[in-house]
């Protein structure tokens, strides 16, 4: 049974559709992405999960539980790092985790919590005091205080430095250890990639797509690019380049000096050709490459959009 | 039980956040003691050692005038500038500089039956002004009886009566009245915590965790009542212990003032914070509030001597009765059991109901979310 389902969401706010028909489901222990562009809907999508915002149409059931029946039971279950994290400034981060883990019936131990956002060491510090990347890891340690099964994260690492996020990341992957359901929004391709066993690209309202990271990049055309630079110079590579015309699959090719760009819809097979007719003329090949396809092809293809960070 | 462990750590981070937080000490600490300290020392030396300065001018010397400088030298409260009187030119002098408060010019002849009396124009109708022509005038009725050789069938006596004790004193109206204000600001400019909480979102964050905002509410009620004790202490400390200031304590009339007051005012800030979007505009409001009431309501100065229409708007005024409460139980030690006691503790409170369900309406009205 899914510990996430949702069906047919919908919210307008006036005369602006901010979602127009969301329908998902959230297996336990998942790292759930959503990625899309500004005004996609993403945070109306998530607010209205978290019960803050009601949903004009569509239904929202955790584990079972409906915001309408069960509101104390479902923010048990819930764990929320809003996109702005507020909490309070002139609480130490100890007494802001001892406050919020007073508000539920059972919460982790603050020592536990500490320890997984790496702020044992600060504990003691007043949270105006805090770098952008503390703060946004006490805000995950807020939303992980109750222990709850399910776990949103809105943007937890936009703003951050490279450093900074790849701590954040590893607290996903800790949370995703302890078998906990994490939905995440985000900006950066790279971490939808790396962290997400599925994502959902949402746009205007509506889910454009959802699968793997890994079934969504397979999904895009067959056709490759393949790069090869010849140590040997232009001639070699014009040579190269009449041979890899001919060759089975290949497309297209483009050729500067001694640089080839093929496409083929078959690449393995293009480069064993081309290598054979290398070997054959002992021509020496310096780098060879298949471009990789990233999230972010995904993205540009399903939306048509260019993907801003 | 987990309520009470809710409100009890909710009441914990209150007290914590308002301590802290510097603004708090500054206006709701000093800023009542350094307005207090001000007034006492520019206003609070009571009539009992009222002196003003006074030069005599004498023309030329002749019976009369010798005579009525005689008598005049025994009035008690007059300073004399100089022992020997002095012509007009160096009094003129006097008065333009404000050396002296007022001039009397004696009789230039023995036959001469006028007294004329100087004062700068400026301080013409100040309060020294007027109380030296009330002596003088009274002097010169004794002198024209003992002339006529009258014994006058009727005499004033002057003393001042105050409801409850005798020896109510400007200071101890100056000292309640400043108690009043402090806590009633206490309120108006509490909930500023509550438009940064909206502002920044810890109003949201707080709202999708199962924690009851009613007990966040009561928390920081109860802080306020605790800062509220603290500042009648200080204050009471301060006038008690540098300005001599009495107390006729009635411990049921102030606890009923003390509650009923600090809960309307409360009540008043939570609706500034209902309609401000920022900080700026709640602080806006609360300081247009504290103001017009802060010299509306008999907090430095009795409203007896305010123009007719600015007397109804103090009789409307909050702060009015909460100051007429508060002087009840710490200066006059009585008012539970007076009817007009309970008339303002009704009124005050039927402020503090109005406006909380004003503001609940205006908060139900706009959405929390809002960014």
């Amino acid at each position: 049974m899914p510990v996430l389902e949702v069906k047919g969401l919908r919210k307008t706010f006036g005369a602006v559709t901010a979602v127009a028909e969301i329908s998902f489901s959230v297996e336990a222990g998942e790292v759930f992405t959503i990625i899309g562009p500004n005004g996609a809907g993403k945070t109306t999508t998530l607010e209205m999960i978290e019960g803050l915002v009601p949903p004009d149409a569509g239904t929202i059931t955790v584990d079972g539980l409906t915001w309408e029946k069960n509101e104390d039971e479902i923010k048990y279950k819930i764990g929320v790092q809003p996109q702005s994290s507020a909490m309070f400034d002139l609480l130490t981060i100890e007494e802001n985790l001892d406050l919020f883990a007073s508000f539920y019936p059972r919460s982790k131990s603050i020592a536990e919590v500490l320890e997984m956002i790496n702020l044992t060491d600060h504990r003691s510090k007043y949270v105006k005091s805090l770098s952008g990347g503390q703060r946004q890891r006490l805000a995950i340690g807020l939303a992980m205080i109750s222990d709850p099964d399910v776990i949103f994260l809105d943007e937890p690492t936009t703003g951050l430095d490279p450093q900074a996020r790849r701590n954040i990341w590893d607290i996903v992957l800790k949370l995703k250890e302890l078998g906990k359901t994490t939905i995440l929004t985000t900006h950066y391709m790279e971490e939808a990639e790396k962290l997400s066993d599925r994502v959902c690209i949402v746009d205007q309202g509506r889910i454009v797509t959802l699968d793997t990271p890994a079934a969504l990049i397979d999904r895009l055309t067959k056709e490759r690019e393949v790069r090869v630079s010849f140590l040997d110079g232009e001639s070699a590579a014009a040579e190269a380049e009449s041979v890899a015309a001919q060759l089975p699959g290949v497309t297209k090719t483009v050729r500067e000096g001694a640089f080839l760009q093929l496409w083929s819809v078959q690449p393995e097979e293009s480069l064993y050709g081309l290598f054979g007719f290398t070997k054959e003329r002992g021509f020496r090949v310096e780098q060879v490459s298949i471009r990789e396809l990233s999230l972010e092809d995904v993205f540009i293809a399903f939306t048509g959009k260019e993907w801003r960070d | 039980m987990s309520r009470t462990r809710q409100l009890g750590k909710l009441f914990v981070a209150d007290m914590k956040l308002m301590f802290r937080e510097k603004q708090v000490w500054f206006w709701n600490i000093f800023f009542p003691i350094i307005l207090m300290v001000i007034f006492m020392l520019i206003f609070g030396s009571s009539s009992e050692n009222f002196k003003a300065k006074v030069a005599i001018v004498e023309t030329s010397a002749n019976a009369t005038s010798d005579r009525l400088e005689q008598e005049l030298r025994n009035v008690p409260v007059f300073e004399w500038k100089s022992e020997q009187p002095v012509d007009q030119a160096q009094a003129d002098k006097w008065i333009e500089d404000k050396d002296v408060d007022a001039v009397i010019v004696l009789p230039a002849t023995e036959d001469a039956k006028t007294l004329k009396l100087i004062f700068n124009k400026e301080t013409e109708m100040s309060a020294t002004s007027q109380a030296i022509s009330g002596i003088v005038g009274q002097f010169i009725e004794q002198a024209n009886w003992s002339e006529a050789g009258v014994t006058p069938t009727f005499n004033l006596d002057v003393s001042s009566i105050s409801g409850g004790s005798e020896d109510l004193e400007y200071a101890d109206f100056l000292m309640t009245g400043q108690i009043a204000l402090a806590i009633a600001q206490g309120g108006l400019f509490g909930m500023v915590g509550m438009v940064e909480m909206r502002r920044k979102g810890l109003l949201k964050r707080l709202k999708m965790t199962p924690v009851r905002l009613g007990l966040l509410g009561l928390s920081g009620m109860i802080v306020r009542f605790i800062l509220g004790v603290f500042q009648i202490l200080v204050l009471t400390a301060i006038g008690a212990g540098f300005f001599g200031v009495n107390l006729h304590i009635d411990p049921a009339t102030l606890i009923v003032a003390f509650f009923v007051g600090a809960i309307t005012f409360n009540a008043l800030g939570y609706l500034f914070s209902s309609f401000s979007k920022t900080m700026e505009a709640y602080m806006g409001y609360a300081n247009i509030a504290s103001f017009v009431m802060m010299f509306l309501s008999g907090i430095f100065f009795p409203t007896s001597g305010f123009p007719d229409w600015l007397k109804t708007v103090s009789e409307v005024l909050p702060l009015t009765y909460f100051v007429e409460g508060m002087r009840d139980g710490m200066a006059y030690g009585s008012g539970i059991g007076s009817s007009d006691y309970w008339l303002g503790i009704a009124i005050l409170a039927g402020w503090g109901a109005v406006t909380y369900a004003i503001g609940a309406l205006v908060y139900r009205r706009t959405k929390i979310e809002a960014r």
